[in-house]
């Protein structure tokens, strides 16, 4: 009898402990997205200008017209899938930064193979996809493999990884693969059947560039957070990130985890690549990724790694990237606001000491409270 | 090849590259002294940026270099002990917390400059001028060394003394003894009575000062104006010549000084219809390859640990 009333209590206590601790990560994350905003309203303040009217813009203005709903679309499928490729990784406590290589090899994968193959309607569309993926995931498993094999830091061969084809991607755009007799500098255009159905012919109204990539991202997310939880691999994964040495002592394979998780996260990074190939520009420009992969990991970090939460995440986040253009078209106050305010952002989500100082305080008051 | 000869060997290029290697050296020392002090400087990239926007715009308003340039590596140094906060007092790690930095001193300082001026490029129409360059009496009228080594600028001559300095700060100076302790086991440190905190603010200062003083001179010396984003990923190359380097003084000056020959061997190859662009990953696939191998040998030793995690 006592040994089942201390079990029930012990359950209660457990859901108590989960609940408590996701009221609190909830709550930090609410929390740190506020104290960010009111810190860049009173950096306008600050400068003179009228930050009502500018967070008008911000937080309103992405949602007035359809199209820009579609660039809001558009720009959040590129970042979550960044966000997604870091965070397989992040998971086996790899810190890549090498999804701006992953993308730009991704991006010239598919375009290749969009431009050059002559290819029936359906494999048009998904033979480039798959190279983007294939091309990301041999960017990955350099890094990977050199960490997992060698002991190398991953920080600067990714680093390194990214010097080198973002140079390389320069090179190729400006040269062999620039379109003869055009003055701008671009590659030539893909073939029509490799384009991603842009979504304005599903939903009937324009939605800019925003095209199928969105629903392809939303299908990754679920399929990486079921391999995360649900899968051998994921859980291998999974213990490499939370205990090395607990992993390799229950005989798992510490290196192979740690190689697999950046050929995935790798292959992801690879299909933001087509994706701005195939659905936003149709061609190859220069600069195609601009400062997105960099983004990507505050994306991942906002998320705590977690794919599903990375979706919601990147949108939030990419609404902010929308609506501070926006803000700059129709105000005096310039879209470098957003930056700021995704920056103190990150700051405070670094800041590990603050959930965890309030979960004491809630336990010594419930404990209190008894 | 003969003109690639003819170029590699004139003395403008040799002063070219004493030019382009400063940011480098200045920043890698920094990323160098922040290391051993046991807390990875990711924030190099922001910390220039900051002071180079920090130095134009103080500099244009002042109408004194000598106070930009102060308030510049002042605002590095700021920055420094940030980073040195987030990571002591509210265990933020200091990879992701360096990232926020870099992107909040890309957005601030676009910010600044177009709330103050209304350019979106940079500070071109402030006049704000530039650090002075150091001419040699004597030397300056010797044929080559002249032409290489007078009319330097200032920091040049202090990203060349960066080394000697930092080689006697660490291993002659009782901070750079404990600096080193605490970077290589601050429980070990504690227990003998060093001040692991202040040690470690202090370096990460000292490493903000570094990278403020290369990012001073990239507004101030090698232009007289701030661009926006105009570190363009210095601070991440010359974090990889720390490790290139061996963590070590001179091994990171010889690294951060190749990064430097290689740029601008690029820039001069450029004009003799070798792609630049293909030309400058040289120095990364040598970084990466080189990477690889120390790591080969270190593993074959059997001295490394087994694929140590980071994070």
């Amino acid at each position: 009898m006592t040994t089942t009333l201390i079990e029930k209590e012990d359950r209660r206590e457990y859901r108590a402990t989960r609940r408590r601790d996701l009221a609190v990560d909830l709550g930090m994350t609410l929390a740190t997205i506020l104290a960010a905003l009111i810190i860049g309203f009173l950096v306008i303040l600050a400068t003179g200008k009228d930050p009502v009217a500018a967070y008008e813009a911000l937080l309103t203005g992405p949602l007035e017209r359809s199209f820009r709903v579609g660039r809001w679309l558009e720009d959040a499928t590129t970042l979550i899938l960044l966000g997604l490729s870091v965070a397989i990784p992040f998971r086996a406590r790899q810190i890549s930064l090498g999804a701006e290589s992953q993308l730009y090899a991704g991006a010239l994968a598919a375009a290749a193979v969009a431009i050059l193959l002559p290819l029936p309607p359906v494999a048009a569309v998904i033979l480039p996809l798959v190279a983007a993926a294939a091309a990301g995931a041999g960017m990955g498993f350099v890094p990977g493999s050199m960490k997992a094999r060698l002991g190398a830091n991953e920080i600067v061969a990714t680093l390194m990884l990214n010097a080198i084809v973002v140079r390389v991607y320069d090179y190729l755009v400006n040269g062999p693969l620039k379109q003869p007799g055009s003055s701008a500098v671009h590659s030539k255009p893909i073939q029509p059947d490799s384009a991603l159905t842009p979504l304005t012919d599903w939903f009937g109204v324009p939605l800019g560039r925003a095209n199928i990539g969105f629903v392809l991202m939303l299908l990754t997310a679920v399929a990486l957070w079921l391999l995360i939880t649900r899968t051998p691999l994921g859980y291998r994964i999974r213990m490499t990130g939370s205990n090395p040495d607990f992993a390799e002592y229950g005989g798992i394979r510490v290196p192979r985890a740690i190689e697999w998780s950046f050929v995935i996260g790798g292959a992801v990074a690879g299909l933001a690549g087509a994706h701005l190939v195939q659905g936003v520009y149709g061609r190859l420009e220069p600069g195609l990724a601009g400062s997105l992969a960099f983004e990507g990991i505050v994306v991942a970090l906002l998320a705590r790694n977690n794919p599903l939460v990375v979706v919601v995440a990147g949108l939030f986040y990419s609404y902010l990237r929308a609506g501070g253009d926006i803000m700059e078209q129709q105000t005096d106050v310039g879209t470098e606001i957003v930056v700021v305010i995704q920056a103190v952002i990150v700051l405070l989500v670094t800041a590990q000491a603050l959930p965890d100082l309030l979960k004491r305080r809630l336990i010594r008051k419930q404990v209190g409270a008894r | 090849m003969n003109s690639v000869l003819d170029v590699v060997l004139s003395s403008a290029f040799l002063a070219a590259v004493l030019r382009v290697a400063t940011p480098y050296l200045l920043a890698a020392f920094g990323g160098l002294v922040a290391e051993r002090a046991g807390i990875s400087n990711i924030a190099l990239e922001g910390q220039m940026l900051s002071a180079a926007c920090t130095g134009a715009l103080v500099a244009g308003y002042s109408g004194s270099v000598a106070l930009g340039a102060l308030s510049g590596v002042a605002v590095a140094m700021l920055l420094g002990l940030l980073l040195a906060a987030l990571r002591l007092e509210l265990g933020a790690d200091a990879i992701i917390a360096g990232i926020g930095l870099n992107l909040l001193a890309s957005g601030a300082t676009a910010y600044a400059v177009f709330s103050l001026l209304d350019d979106k490029g940079g500070t071109s129409g402030l006049k704000s001028g530039t650090l002075p360059t150091i001419p040699l009496p004597g030397i300056e009228d010797v044929p080559v060394l002249g032409d290489v080594l007078s009319d330097q600028n200032m920091v040049t001559w202090l990203a060349f003394l960066a080394a000697p300095f930092v080689a006697w700060l660490f291993y002659r100076t009782r901070f750079g003894f404990h600096l080193r302790a605490v970077g290589e086991m601050p429980e070990a440190a504690a227990s003998v009575g060093i001040p692991v905190r202040r040690v470690q603010y202090a370096g990460l200062a000292l490493s903000g000062a570094l990278a403020g003083l290369a990012g001073v001179y990239l507004s101030m010396g090698y232009v007289s104006f701030f661009v926006r984003d105009m570190t363009a990923g210095r601070g991440f190359i010359a974090l990889a010549a720390v490790f290139l380097g061996g963590l070590r003084p001179w091994g990171v000056f010889l690294a951060a000084l190749g990064f430097g020959a290689a740029e601008a061997l690029a820039v001069q190859l450029g004009t003799l219809d070798v792609p630049p662009q293909l030309v400058s990953t040289i120095p990364y696939v040598m970084t990466l390859v080189a990477l690889a191998l120390y790591a080969w040998r270190r593993k074959r030793r059997g001295t490394g640990e087994p694929a140590p995690v980071s994070l």
